[in-house]
C-alpha cells in the first residue's frame, strides 16, 4: 500500500489545490457549525474540527434531487430527460464514522436486483479521504460498540491519520491512489506505522461510550409486543431530527413539481418519524402513533437491517443523540433493550 | 441497465367503468415503445407503478394476464390525488408505468393442485389476472379444479361481469360469485364471502386458497378456511402498504424485516406470521 507524509499544515493547500480540479466537498465554518460543502476558491477548510454538524451523506443521497423531468403536451405530460449528474468528486475529511455510514447505504442502494442510479454514480465518481479521530470528539461516540472505530480506513479511499507533526496518508484503495500526486514526494516510514498503531489503540481505548448495540438483536427479535416500547416516545415531538441527521438513515418521498409546461420529479428525504410516513388514502396507518414509528426506528436500525444485510444501520456518530430537542438518547434505548 | 424510476411511456387505449357507482375503472395501456412490452414481461400478482407526471405514483395491481398480448391493464379505484388525475384521463392520453414490481402468485407452487380463489371488493383485481393466466390454452392443464368464490356489496359494484358470464360457462370452473344484497334483476347468490366459503367448503386435499379482499373479509374468511383443514402454508394474500419507490429503497413499506414492494406483496400466511404484525 502507498503511504506518505504530509506536514500538518499543508493539508489545507491540498485540498485547495485539488479543488482547483476536481470538486471537493471538504468541513468548512459556517456560522456557528461545521458543515461539509464543496469548496469554493475563496474557501477555507477546517480540518481542525469535531465532526460536522449535519452527516456527508447528502454529497450521495442530496436532501433533494432532480429524478427526471417532463413537458405538457397536448397528450399530457410526458418525460422529456433524465437527470443523473455526477462530477469527478473529493470528499476530503470525513470521519471514519460517516465513512463507514457509505458502507452500510451501499447495501441498500447497490443491491444486486435494484440499482439506484442517482446514489451509485456519485457514489461511483467521488473519492472518499477519511481523517482518523485521534481524540474522540465528543462524549456522545460510540463507534466502537457498531463495528467502528475512530482509526479506521472502511469506507475510506484514503485514510489520514494525526501522528503528531504530520499527517500518515495511507491510500487505501485504487480510486485513492489516483490521487496520490496532491501528497507530495515524502514516503512513510515504518516508525510511521507503529506511531499510527500505537495512536490508533489509544483512541480505541478512550470511546468510553458503550452500548451493548450486537446483544440486542436476538432480544429484538421476540420483543415486537413488549410494553417497554410505551416508555420510550412519550416526550418524542415527531420532528424528524434525528433521521435527518443521521448518516445512515435513507427514507425519502417522491414527488411532482409543475412551473408551466414543465416539471420535474423529485425526491425529499423523510422520515419514520412523521405520521403521514406510512398513511395510506383510506386513513389506515399500520404505524399510527409514535410508539409504533419509535420503534420501527429501533428495529430497523438494530434488527431489519441485520436480517436484511448483516448489518447494524447505525455508526455510533452520536448526532441524534446531541440535536434530539427532547433528549431522547438512542443508547439510553439500546441499554434498556438489553434488560428486557 | 434500466432506470427504475423511470416509467415507461403507454398511451391510455381503452378505458372501461366497471361498476355502477363509476369510481372503479380498468385502464388499459399500450406501450409507446413496441420493444417496451418485451421489458414489462410480468407474472400475475406483480404490480405496477401508474405515473402521471405532475401528479404522482400509485402502485397498483396488474388486472391483465401475460396470457393477454399487445396491453396490460389496470383497475382502479379512484382515492386520492394520483387516482383521482387517472379517472380524468381520456383515450389517447399518454402518461408513465413502472414495473413490473414485487414478487408474484407462487405460479410454481400452485402447479399441479387444486386452486381455491377468494376476492372481495376491488382487490379481486390481481386474481383475475391469476384466473386468467390459468385458463388460457394449455395452461388449463397445469392446474387441478378451479374454485372461484368472489363477492361485493351489491350487482353493481362486481367488476369485469362481462368475463365472470365467460367463466360461468365453462365446465373447468368453478365459479361462485355473491352479493352482500342482491337486487331486483339480481338471480345469484347473496351472502357474505366468508358464509359463501363455508357453503361451498372447497376440500383441503392438494388444495391452495389464494385469499385478496378487505380486510374485514379476510378477517371473516381466514378461520373458514382453517377450519376447512388448509394450512398456514397452503393460504396465501397480498398486502398492500403505502409505497413510493416500489423498489425497496425509500423505506416506506417495511413489514418487519420485509418490504412489502420488493419482497411481497404476495405472502403466504406462514411466512406473514414471521413478521411483525404492523401492516
Ligand atoms: C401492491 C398494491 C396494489 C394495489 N392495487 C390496487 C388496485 O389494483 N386498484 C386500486 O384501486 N388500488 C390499489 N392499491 C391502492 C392504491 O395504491 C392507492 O389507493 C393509491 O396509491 C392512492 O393514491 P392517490 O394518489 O390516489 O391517493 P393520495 O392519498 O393522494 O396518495 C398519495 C400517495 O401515497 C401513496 N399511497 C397512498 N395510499 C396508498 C395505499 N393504500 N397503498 C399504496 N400507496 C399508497 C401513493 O404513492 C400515492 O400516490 C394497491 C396498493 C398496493 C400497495
Ligand atoms: S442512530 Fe444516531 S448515533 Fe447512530 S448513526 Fe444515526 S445519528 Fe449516529
Ligand atoms: S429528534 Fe427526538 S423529538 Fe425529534 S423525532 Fe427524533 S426522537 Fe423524536
Ligand atoms: S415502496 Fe419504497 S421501500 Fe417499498
Amino acid at each position: 500500500m502507498e503511504k506518505r507524509l504530509i506536514k500538518k499544515d499543508a493539508l489545507a493547500g491540498i485540498a485547495k489545490k485539488m479543488a482547483g480540479d476536481l470538486l471537493v466537498w471538504a468541513p468548512v465554518k459556517k456560522e456557528d457549525n461545521v458543515l461539509f460543502a464543496p469548496l469554493g476558491s475563496g474557501d477555507e477548510p477546517f480540518f481542525a474540527y469535531l465532526n460536522s454538524k449535519n452527516a456527508p451523506k447528502n454529497v450521495f443521497f442530496p436532501h433533494t434531487e432532480t429524478l427526471m423531468k417532463f413537458t405538457r403536451t397536448p397528450k399530457g405530460m410526458v418525460f422529456s430527460s433524465e437527470t443523473n449528474q455526477a462530477a469527478q468528486s473529493v470528499l476530503f475529511g470525513v470521519r471514519p464514522c460517516d465513512a463507514h455510514s457509505f458502507v452500510l447505504l451501499d447495501k441498500l442502494f447497490d443491491q444486486e436486483k435494484y440499482k439506484d442510479g442517482y446514489y451509485i454514480e456519485k457514489r461511483k465518481s467521488t473519492t472518499v479521504i477519511s481523517l482518523a479521530c485521534v481524540k474522540p470528539p465528543y462524549a456522545t461516540c460510540f463507534c466502537t460498540s457498531v463495528d467502528g472505530e475512530p482509526v479506521s480506513a472502511e469506507g475510506a479511499d484514503i485514510l489520514l491519520t494525526d501522528i503528531g507533526g504530520d499527517y500518515l496518508a495511507e491510500f487505501i484503495t485504487e480510486k485513492g491512489e489516483k490521487l496520490a500526486k496532491y501528497f507530495g514526494e515524502t514516503k512513510a516510514d515504518a516508525a510511521a506505522d507503529t506511531k499510527k498503531s500505537e495512536i490508533a489503540t489509544k483512541a480505541k481505548e478512550s470511546i468510553a461510550s458503550k452500548i451493548p448495540a450486537h446483544e440486542i438483536k436476538p432480544i429484538l427479535d421476540v420483543n415486537f409486543d413488549n410494553p417497554f416500547w410505551n416508555t420510550i416516545h412519550g416526550k418524542c415531538l415527531a420532528c424528524g431530527t434525528c433521521t435527518y441527521m443521521c448518516p445512515t438513515c435513507h427514507c425519502f418521498d417522491i414527488s411532482d413539481e409543475v412551473k408551466g409546461s414543465d416539471g420535474v420529479r423529485i425526491r425529499s428525504w423523510d422520515s419514520c418519524m412523521f405520521p403521514l410516513f406510512t398513511k395510506e388514502t383510506s386513513g389506515h396507518n399500520p404505524r399510527s402513533s409514535q410508539k409504533e414509528r419509535w420503534r420501527q426506528r429501533a428495529m430497523h436500525k438494530f434488527k431489519y437491517y441485520v436480517d436484511m444485510f448483516n448489518a447494524i444501520a447505525c455508526v455510533g456518530c452520536g448526532r441524534c443523540v446531541m440535536s434530539c430537542p427532547v433528549n431522547i438518547d438512542i443508547r439510553k434505548v439500546v441499554e434498556d433493550i438489553s434488560k428486557l | 441497465m434500466q432506470n427504475p424510476y423511470i416509467p415507461y411511456p403507454v398511451i391510455v387505449d381503452k378505458i372501461i367503468t366497471e361498476v355502477d357507482t363509476k369510481d372503479i375503472k380498468t385502464f388499459r395501456f399500450k406501450f409507446v415503445n413496441p420493444e417496451d412490452e418485451q421489458k414489462y414481461a410480468y407474472i400475475p400478482g406483480q404490480f405496477g407503478e401508474l405515473s402521471i407526471y405532475g401528479k404522482g405514483e400509485s402502485p397498483i395491481g396488474i388486472a391483465s394476464s401475460p396470457t393477454q398480448k399487445g396491453y396490460v391493464e389496470f383497475t382502479v379505484q379512484k382515492a386520492g390525488v394520483v387516482t383521482s388525475a387517472l379517472h380524468e384521463m381520456e383515450e389517447g392520453m399518454m402518461m408513465g408505468i413502472r414495473g413490473p414490481l414485487g414478487n408474484s402468485w407462487p405460479l410454481e407452487f400452485l402447479e399441479g393442485k387444486n386452486i381455491v380463489i377468494v376476492g372481495g371488493g376491488f382487490a379481486f383485481t390481481t386474481l383475475r389476472s391469476l384466473i386468467n393466466y390459468m385458463i388460457y390454452g394449455d395452461n388449463r392443464k397445469r392446474f387441478g379444479n378451479i374454485t372461484v368464490i368472489y363477492g361485493a356489496r351489491n350487482p353493481g359494484l362486481l367488476l369485469y361481469k362481462d368475463e365472470l358470464i365467460e367463466w360461468q360457462k365453462r365446465d373447468d370452473l368453478n365459479i361462485n360469485v355473491t352479493v352482500d344484497k342482491g337486487d331486483a334483476t339480481w338471480k345469484g347468490r347473496e351472502g357474505f364471502v366468508p358464509a359463501v366459503c363455508k357453503e361451498v367448503a372447497p376440500s383441503k386435499e392438494n388444495a391452495v386458497a389464494v385469499i385478496c379482499g378487505p380486510p374485514v373479509m379476510i378477517r371473516f374468511t381466514l378461520p373458514v378456511f382453517f377450519e376447512l383443514g388448509f394450512s398456514k402454508e397452503n393460504i396465501i394474500t397480498s398486502l398492500e402498504m403505502r409505497m413510493k419507490c416500489g423498489i425497496g429503497k425509500c423505506g416506506r413499506c417495511n413489514v418487519g424485516s420485509k418490504y412489502v414492494c420488493k419482497d411481497g406483496p404476495v405472502f403466504t400466511l406462514a411466512e406473514l406470521d414471521k413478521l411483525t404484525p404492523e401492516y
